[in-house]
């Protein structure tokens, strides 16, 4: 159980600390956006599916509610974190603001 | 006129921290709130309200005077956005329509014929045309959700931190959010002005409704174990059911006003297109 824990914790650091050097070092908008987007939403579904498994260290009723809620967290950050960076997208090309390529950087 | 409002403003200031000398000491035991009114709260308040949370009970039961007003403070914000921001008259203007079927947009000048009651076409915002439907979509499913989020912290406010303050804030962030991801008008087809107007005042109006309903009875203003002979109950639990229907009440007000000053400062006051 605790290794079962322990490990999802460790790959949803590795996604959280991926996607903030990604965040810092990507070098535009929506590079940038791209790993704010994906890293942080799947990180913290490992992160609280870690925490939900935790939870049931000692089994109760009591608990497996507390993780079935912790699991719908999970469910509505899967759902609403993309389509968050989806709109913020979507306003970025609206307001015309051009997407990097390597060409113009050398120019 | 200035002159006036500043020496005023000064005055009233200059009073309150005049006012504020006399207040005891910063975290002193000695003073009358810490020897006698918080040891009374922490010790009685489950037997004489039976609500487990303490802050709710001191919120809405023995300081409901105080969270009346605040409610009304949040009717008064409201009715004051509305009166400095509202448009009634209306200019003729461009607006934009799209055929729904083949995504043709037309551009309507100064209040041309309008195919306003047609169904193959719709009115689209001049900022914000494309369809959508990944956004929408998301959003129409997550709305329900919000909105039962939202009864369950008005209605477990008793039990667990939360109320009907916060429990309004959220009920009208899921309109917002509908108003948002649709547009203002679809936000509005389903909460017009009206009804948010008769929701703001409503909420205001349970709330001390039901202080005057005590009062009726025979008891103090707000005193919920007068609803005892109401609802059928002991005077403990109509406490408890008394403060449930003020929640009620407060989070009917602030959603609509949430939802009231939204669509004012969205629109500048036209009501025709949000953000």
């Amino acid at each position: 159980m605790d290794i079962v824990v322990t490990a999802l914790l460790v790959i949803g650091l590795v996604f959280f600390t991926g996607g903030g050097v990604g965040i810092l070092r990507l070098p535009d908008f929506y590079t940038r956006l791209h790993p704010a987007g994906k890293l942080d939403t799947l990180g913290s579904l490992m992160m609280m599916m870690g925490v939900a498994v935790f939870n049931l260290h000692h089994f109760t009723w009591g608990a497996l509610l507390t993780s079935l809620k912790i699991i719908l967290i999970v469910v509505f950050i899967f759902l609403s974190s993309p389509t968050a960076t989806h709109s913020i997208v979507d306003a970025g090309v609206r307001a015309g603001l051009v997407p990097w390529t390597k060409k113009e950087r050398r120019e | 006129m200035r002159m006036i409002a500043l020496i005023i403003i000064v005055l009233s200031g200059g009073l309150l921290l005049y006012a504020t000398q006399d207040f005891p000491q910063w975290a002193d035991p000695a003073s009358p709130a810490s020897l006698h009114l918080s040891p009374h709260y922490i010790q009685k308040s489950m037997e004489e309200t039976s609500v487990p949370n303490l802050v709710t009970a001191v919120l809405a039961d023995y300081r409901g005077f105080d969270t009346m007003f605040e409610t009304t403070v949040i009717f008064c914000a409201g009715v004051a956005c509305f009166m400095l921001l509202r448009i009634s008259r209306q200019t003729p203007e461009d607006r934009y329509y799209r055929h729904i079927s083949t995504g043709v947009t037309i551009h309507i000048k100064d209040g041309g014929k309008i195919p306003d009651k047609s169904k193959e076409f719709e009115r689209i915002d001049t900022m914000w045309t494309p369809f959508d439907l990944v956004i929408k979509t998301v959003c129409r499913f997550l709305i329900p959700f919000i909105q039962l989020f939202a009864l369950y912290v008005i209605a477990h406010g008793h039990h667990s931190p939360g109320g009907g303050f916060q429990g309004g804030v959220i009920l009208g962030a899921s309109i917002i959010l509908l108003a948002i991801s649709h547009n203002l008008r679809t936000a509005t087809k389903r909460m017009n002005e009206k009804l948010i107007g008769l929701l703001c005042v409503t909420g205001v109006f349970i709330y001390a409704g039901t202080g005057a309903l005590c009062l009726l009875i025979g008891l103090n203003f707000l005193d919920y174990s007068a609803l005892a002979s109401v609802l059928f109950l002991d005077p403990v639990s109509a406490r408890s059911f008394g403060i449930l229907i003020v929640e009620i009440g407060v989070g009917i007000a602030v959603m609509a006003t949430m939802i009231w000053i939204y669509n004012n400062v969205s629109s500048a006051g036209k009501y025709d297109e949000g953000l």
